[in-house]
């Protein structure tokens, strides 16, 4: 799962990558609004975290731009302004959920992970896929009942693939959702993190349709 | 004992109306007054002139017909013609010379007694009064003509009844009083409708100012008389001040609560990272500290002469749709039951803090529903929040209101933002109650002025 967190404070940034790199995350960071905006229309995420008092161009400002250019993206605003009137302009202006500065990772991290569960239109808290079970609030896997132990690339490449169960998720849509500005994409390479997926998760399988991307399937091969 | 301040000050500034009619009666009346004078002493002289000239007429004829005779005096032609010859009726004339005296027929007799008459210029007859035989009032003329050696010192006398003049006089005054008195009736009416249309534009004044009060209207039209339109301006330059000052309060207070819990956040982060656990109720109560101190910074900027409306369903709808995201994952159903159109007398953002935080509790507290009324109650409205939760003991119920509770104390359960509801609502002379709801959990009653 790749984030995209547009945060204008040094400190508190680099803090909270690496609470969300710790947790799996792949993240992007913006410390301006025009940054911010740009990289929302150009690349692909599955969630933003969002400043409202970012420089140059404002949270609320970047966020009624990206609605109006139809991007649907989930949107968490996270922000100083406690108010109630700040909350429903937030809302108005398009966003999915909203945290109030000071927080707890733990919080903001559940908030993530239910965000982009609904916005892949799963109603459930958990989704199954044969014996793969992924529980959107605590962010784990499990494989016939126990628990799966994943290294964070390789989390966050299934994460992209049970959300989107029985369809074929592009390559590169799988590539933009794994590895942010940091990552060694050389010595992972998708396909080298799939080879070691596919021998954990069996016999749940990861079906490679060839020129086109990948899918995740319930049953074993026939 | 001094007065209240407020009664000194309505003497000061009495009413402009009463002040301006009280000035235009004491001025009129006064007009009036001497006006009347004035015309009476006119009449009077006129009357006084038309009597005069007749008698001086007689006293002339009588002089021209006055010859030396037996008895020292004689008349070549009668002068008893009328009015002169109704026996007693106050018309009479007398001559006398030395001791000879001729008198009109009237006098039948009697003698006209003659005031002690001053050194009277020779030739023309001068004003006197006197008294008749009857004791009746006259009007005399005097002519007096110097004797000479052959013949002592000639007195005429001519006189009319006083009755004659003041009569007629009194009448005049009579319809000369009813008519100034009417006149004055006039012209007080008609300055008493002048000043009510001349401060009318006040009273309209005073109407736009309540309407902007009551936050109907923004700023005072301009469109206004002359006189007090740069009163008018002065006004809204105040109104914009005001709401500049508010604006920038709160800009400020959103600065401050940027600048504090930006760092607070960070804090929180790295306490967290470094497995510092104690760290955290520190972090929380500094937050709440922060929030409770820019909370009561933007109350104190509030308080101005102009107070905002705000529409109850609308800010209750908006507030409805963003706790249902905010407590998405729960899929609770929030029930609005509130007609539109009714307003509130608050300021919007004051509005959706008491709204918002009354509906965030109900939500986090709720089973399955979430149920928001509204009604008027006289000159305030009533909402109510309840929800089908656990719902509070008496005892919790009133710790959860409990004002002055310190801080950073952690309060169990119910009503984080309940004790900051009521605060607001008792600023804008409203109030807070929670009672058990019908459907078994809290029901909050928070009454605001509309």
């Amino acid at each position: 799962m790749k984030l995209l967190l547009a945060e204008d404070d040094a400190p508190l940034a680099a803090e909270l990558l690496r609470a969300l790199r710790a947790e799996h995350f792949a993240v992007d960071h913006a410390a301006n609004g025009e940054d911010a905006r740009h990289l929302g229309e150009t690349e692909r995420y599955d969630a933003v975290v969002l400043d409202l008092g970012l420089p140059v161009v404002d949270g609320v400002t970047v966020l009624r731009d990206w609605r109006a250019a139809g991007l649907t993206l989930p949107v968490l605003i996270l922000t100083a302004r406690d108010g109630w009137s700040d909350k429903v302009a937030g809302f108005k202006a398009g966003a999915d959920d909203y945290l109030v500065k000071p927080f707890r990772v733990e919080e903001l991290v559940i908030r993530l992970r239910a965000l982009v569960r609904r916005a892949s239109a799963h109603g459930a808290a958990r989704i199954t896929c044969g014996p793969l079970v992924y529980d959107a609030g605590l962010g784990s896997f499990e494989r016939d009942g126990l628990p799966l132990r994943l290294t964070g690339l390789e989390w966050r490449v299934l994460t992209c693939l049970i959300l989107r169960k029985d369809a074929v998720v592009p390559r590169d849509a799988l590539i933009e959702r794994v590895y942010d500005g940091d990552a060694d994409v050389d010595s992972n390479s998708v396909e080298v993190i799939i080879t070691r997926l596919r021998r954990k998760i069996t016999p749940a399988r990861i079906e490679a349709v060839r020129g086109h991307g990948w899918r995740l399937h319930a049953e074993p091969e026939p | 004992m001094t007065p209240p301040p407020d009664a000194t000050a309505e003497r000061r500034g009495g009413s402009l109306q009463r002040r301006l009619f009280l000035g235009a009666l004491v001025f009129v009346t006064l007009a009036l007054v001497v006006a009347g004078l004035a015309i009476g002493l006119v009449l009077h002289r006129f009357a006084r002139g038309q009597i005069d000239a007749r008698l001086d007429g007689a006293l002339f004829a009588i002089l021209a017909d006055l010859g030396p005779g037996r008895s020292g005096l004689t008349l070549t032609r009668p002068h008893d013609g009328p009015p002169f010859d109704r026996d007693l009726s106050g018309w009479y004339w007398q001559v006398r010379t030395g001791d000879a005296v001729l008198r009109s027929a009237s006098l039948a007799g009697f003698d006209l007694a003659l005031p002690p008459i001053r050194e009277t210029p020779p030739g023309r007859p001068r004003p006197a009064d006197g008294t008749g035989p009857r004791g009746e009032a006259l009007i005399l003329r005097v002519l007096y003509r110097p004797g000479d050696a052959r013949a002592p010192d000639t007195v005429l006398v001519a006189s009319a009844p006083a009755a004659t003049l003041h009569g007629p006089l009194r009448e005049a005054g009579r319809t000369l009083a009813v008519a100034l008195g009417l006149l004055g009736l006039c012209l007080l009416a008609g300055i008493a409708l002048q000043v009510r249309l001349g401060l009318r534009p006040l009273r309209r004044l005073r109407d736009d100012l309540a309407a902007v009060r009551a936050g109907t209207q923004t700023r005072v039209p301009a469109g206004q008389p002359e006189e007090i339109r740069p009163l008018v301006v002065e006004l809204n330059l105040l109104l914009d001040q005001n709401e500049a000052n508010l604006e920038r309060a709160r800009a400020h207070v959103a600065n401050l609560a940027h600048g504090l819990k930006t760092p607070l956040a960070t804090l929180a982060l790295t306490a967290e990272r470094h497995a510092a656990p104690d760290l955290a109720p520190l972090v929380a109560s500094m937050d709440r500290q922060v929030r409770h101190h820019l909370r009561r910074a933007r109350a104190a900027a509030l308080g101005g002469p102009a107070r905002a409306r705000a529409d109850l369903r609308a800010h209750v709808d908006d507030l409805a749709g963003t706790l249902a995201r905010l407590h998405a994952e729960r899929g609770l159903a929030i029930d609005v039951e509130i007609s539109a159109g009714i307003p509130v007398a608050c300021d919007a953002q004051d509005l959706d803090e008491m709204l918002g935080n009354l509906i965030d509790n109900a939500c986090r507290w709720a089973r399955q529903r979430v149920r928001i009324r509204a009604e008027r109650a006289g000159i305030q409205v009533e909402v109510r929040v309840e929800d089908d939760g656990l719902g509070l003991t008496p005892q919790q119920t009133a710790q959860v209101l409990q004002r002055g509770r310190r801080l950073d104390e952690s309060m169990p359960g119910h009503g984080f933002g309940l004790p900051i509801t009521l605060e607001l609502a008792e600023l804008y002379g409203g109030s807070l109650h929670l009672e058990r709801s019908d459907l078994h959990g809290l029901c909050a009653r928070l009454r605001l002025p509309a």
